[in-house]
């Protein structure tokens, strides 16, 4: 398995310049197609997102905007330039600082989780051999990376001198680093089954044996508890307790406007983009067709199998699909209570996780 | 104790998966069938249908709620009645005539009255409508009503008469094209009407603002007002003190005002002036002109202060001027009767016998008769109007001359006869049978059969002699 920045290095390897330079490029061109995949995602979720929740609220959503003259009539496309105006809207806004804020701190906030929602992908597989750079750790790594986005937000809650801000913050640390425990002990039960961190592998077990969804109860369990808990490190809705805004405004977020406001929201939807992923590649298969393991008969050139691009395409259709669930989480729960969100992370996921990981030891020693 | 919290802690997750699909179940039912279930209306593309509603009053009464002003612009004659009657002046009319010579045929109406110019514009601002309803009764044509009553047919869908702009408020009805007013010798009023659109086009102000605009200008253009309409004023122009124009110019109207004569109202200049120390040379001169000052014939014709004052010994002396000369004697010449009725029924019947082209003396024989019928002629009246005769040229063809217009009018009386009758229901329906009468071609005595027979139980004595004596 190759990667994105080795094939960029052996293509241009015959340009005669510094090799730092050359370094330098090659990070360059995957870093920009990394920001377009981001800006696209957040685009395409928001437009949906609210889609979703007007058509499971009876309502329409917007209708008004049209892209390029197309207007999409009262179907689901009604509307469909309406993010565009939106994300125009908001680079213009004016930057309002407030005059007792930390200035600096708050200015580097919104920068911290981008990079942490950034800097995480680059270990992300989104297709075979279509990943930045293949590390051997490729789940720690991922692990590692999207927890710095906490480091932001504490900022973030601390530099606005806000008490809802603070309280946002200081609610969104408690979370996150509850829900890290039962995300980490339920990949954990992959590790140990396919016996490897690189995300690569994992779906090249998955390809030799099955989807660890279907793998064993274990797993199958294991599956709900890692997705609902990254809804819960995403901070949405039923766990939105740090945003909270019918108590706390918006959180952590309450003080900023116009284009660092945007980037909060840029990471937000990257980060269920992340997660979504992760939960694709280890439980679901990956770049794996799904017509595959269905085995009903269907020709091999029919299953859509092969390459890099459809493989993309597949696993974009499962990562669309599992942020269209947390679409659907957030429209149709009412957000918990603080103690009823620890109650559900400290008394049942992490429990049920713990035993999860002894009894699938257990059925991979069996079977 | 400790088998009741597991057992607890079990049937909560139990309880918390069953409700995590229930509730995922209700959405995506909600999600899948947007056809029934989605409540919006895209409001200015769609429009909920009107439901139908009593509101207490007739469905022909819908005309008078308020809705939306209607031209038929075929009917319209160009008199200007309602532009007149309009209290905000919202409604803009120009008309154009073809000038002598031309023989533009300018239609009908269906009412079968010849029209007489074309209305190459007839705008209603709706924006600025009230909705009193005074223009529409004044129409001689009926051809100005409201439309859109609340369960009207043909408004079914557009109860709220909205439009995107505020200019869409302005209604245009009239259909005049182009060609209609060349064809009528109108150039000067299509470029007129071109200059005025490039600069609305341009966002030009126009006239009417443009003096608004500074608010020196206006201080200056008020005094210059007064001075065109009254030339007394004007002799004090030459002075050049502001102050010292302005006391003399209150003076003078305030020896107008008090019935002075021009030596009496000089004086009253110099003293003010002299009190105020503003004695020049210019001043004594302009009060020397005062004093010297002879009116013209027009101060007499239209004196700006003398209307509100009109002093019948006046009126009496400009009747006997005009019946001096018996080719002056015009529709104005009507003007010193006061009371409002008479007057628009003896001027009516002087344009009939205008049309017929009668002499003078048939003419006022008729105005007299006609207003005998009404009942309506007191003696100083007749007197008046006798004098403007030509002594000794009395007319002898007055039955004659009655015959005549009354043919002219399809052997009609008029409908404004029916005015005398007191009771409003009464007046009402005995002008509905007029119109239904007129239009089925009926003479007079068939129209006062018919209202008397249809009436006859609702009317007193004094009205069905009234009516009686229409035959």
């Amino acid at each position: 398995m190759t990667s994105i920045v080795d094939y960029l290095l052996n293509l241009l390897s015959f340009i005669e310049i510094d090799t730092s330079l050359l370094l330098i490029f090659v990070i360059l061109i995957p870093g920009i197609g990394l920001f377009l995949v981001m800006t696209v995602n957040a685009m395409v979720a928001v437009y949906m997102e609210r889609k979703v929740s007007a058509f499971m609220q009876d309502r329409l959503g917007p209708m008004e905007v049209g892209l390029l003259g197309f207007k999409g009539g009262k179907k689901f496309w009604g509307g469909i330039g309406q993010t565009i105006a939106d994300a125009i809207k908001l680079l213009t806004k004016e930057d309002i600082v407030p005059d007792n804020a930390d200035k600096k701190l708050m200015l580097l906030a919104p920068f911290i989780i981008f990079i942490g929602a950034f800097v995480t992908f680059v270990a992300i597989p989104f297709s075979e051999n279509l990943v930045v750079s293949d590390f051997n750790i490729g789940i720690f790594y991922i692990m590692a990376m999207s927890s710095v986005g906490v480091i932001g937000i504490i900022l973030a809650g601390w530099s606005s001198n806000n008490k809802w801000s603070l309280y946002g913050a200081m609610r969104a640390a408690a979370q996150i680093i509850s829900y890290e425990i039962p995300i980490g002990l339920s990949l954990l039960l992959v590790v140990i089954v396919a016996g490897s961190l690189n995300l690569g592998d994992i779906v090249q077990w998955q390809s030799n044996h099955r989807w660890f969804i279907l793998h064993s109860p274990f797993t199958f369990i294991a599956f709900f508890i890692y997705f609902i808990s990254v809804v819960a490190e995403t901070n949405r809705t039923p766990f939105d307790i740090p945003e909270a805004e019918s108590e706390l405004v918006a959180g952590w977020m309450t003080e900023y406007s116009g284009f660092k406001w945007a980037i909060f929201f840029l990471s937000e939807y990257a980060n269920m983009l992340i997660v979504s992923i992760v939960a694709s590649i280890v439980f679901l298969g990956g770049w794996l067709s799904p017509l595959a393991i269905l085995n009903i008969g269907i020709p091999e050139k029919w299953m859509f199998l092969d390459g890099p691009i459809l493989g993309f395409f597949w696993l974009m259709i499962k990562a669309m699909f599992l942020i269209f669930v947390m679409m659907w989480f957030r429209w149709t729960f009412p957000r918990l209570r603080v103690d009823q969100l620890m109650y559900l992370c400290w008394k049942v996921f992490i429990p049920f996780a713990l035993a999860n990981l002894f009894f699938v030891s257990i059925w991979e020693l069996i079977f | 104790m400790g088998a009741n919290f597991l057992s607890e802690y079990i049937n909560n997750i139990i309880y918390g998966v069953k409700s995590f699909i229930t509730g995922m179940g209700l959405t995506l039912k909600h999600l899948r069938n947007k056809k029934d279930l989605v409540a919006t209306l895209q409001y200015p593309n769609e429009k909920w249908p009107l439901p139908e509603r009593n509101i207490g009053f007739e469905p022909s009464d819908y005309n008078v709620i308020r809705s939306r002003l209607h031209v038929d612009i075929d009917d319209c004659i160009g008199c200007l009645q309602c532009e007149k009657a309009c209290p905000v002046d919202c409604i803009k009319i120009d008309t154009l005539k073809p000038p002598k010579g031309n023989d533009y045929d300018c239609g009908k109406t269906s009412h079968d009255t010849q029209k007489k110019m074309i209305v190459p514009r007839f705008t209603i601002d709706m924006s600025e409508c009230m909705y009193c309803d005074l223009c529409v009764h004044p129409c001689p044509e009926e051809c100005i009503y409201m439309v859109g009553g609340p369960n009207e047919d043909k408004h079914e869908i557009d109860y709220e008469f909205s439009q995107y702009e505020r200019h869409g408020l302005i209604f245009e009805f009239a259909t005049s094209t182009d060609e209609d007013i060349l064809d009528i010798g109108g150039e000067t009023y299509l470029e007129e009407r071109k200059v005025k659109e490039e600069k609305r086009k341009k966002g030009e102000k126009l006239e009417g603002i443009v003096k608004g605009e500074s608010s020196e200008s206006v201080d200056e253009d008020q005094p210059e007002k007064e001075k065109h309409k009254d030339p007394l004023l004007e002799i004090f122009n030459i002075v050049p003190d502001k102050v010292a124009r302005g006391i003399a110019k209150k003076a003078v109207v305030f020896g107008k005002r008090s019935g002075f004569d021009f030596s009496k109202i000089s004086e009253e200049v110099e003293g003010r002036i002299s009190a105020a120390g503003k004695t020049t040379s210019e001043m004594s001169t302009a009060i020397e002109t005062l004093k010297n000052y002879k009116p013209t014939p027009i101060d007499i014709e239209d004196p700006s202060n003398s209307k509100e004052n009109e002093s019948s010994s006046k009126v009496e002396k400009g009747v006997e001027e005009l019946a001096s000369k018996s080719s002056d004697f015009n529709v104005k010449s009507m003007d010193f009767i006061t009371d409002k009725m008479i007057r628009g029924i003896a001027k009516k019947t002087f344009m009939k016998c205008k049309r017929l082209k009668l002499d003078v003396n048939a003419t006022i024989d008729s105005i007299i008769s006609d207003l005998d019928t009404n009942s309506k002629l007191d003696n100083d009246t007749k007197e008046k109007l006798l004098s403007f005769k030509d002594i000794g040229k009395t007319s002898d063809n007055l039955s004659e001359i009655k015959e005549t217009i009354k043919e002219e009018s399809n052997s009609l009386f008029d409908i404004k006869l029916l005015n005398a009758i007191e009771d409003k229901m009464i007046r009402g329906s005995a002008k509905k049978i007029y119109m239904a009468g007129k239009r089925a071609n009926k003479s007079s005595s068939e129209v006062v059969e018919d209202i008397i027979n249809e009436l006859s139980d609702k009317m007193d004595d004094k009205t069905k002699g009234l009516i009686g004596d229409l035959e």
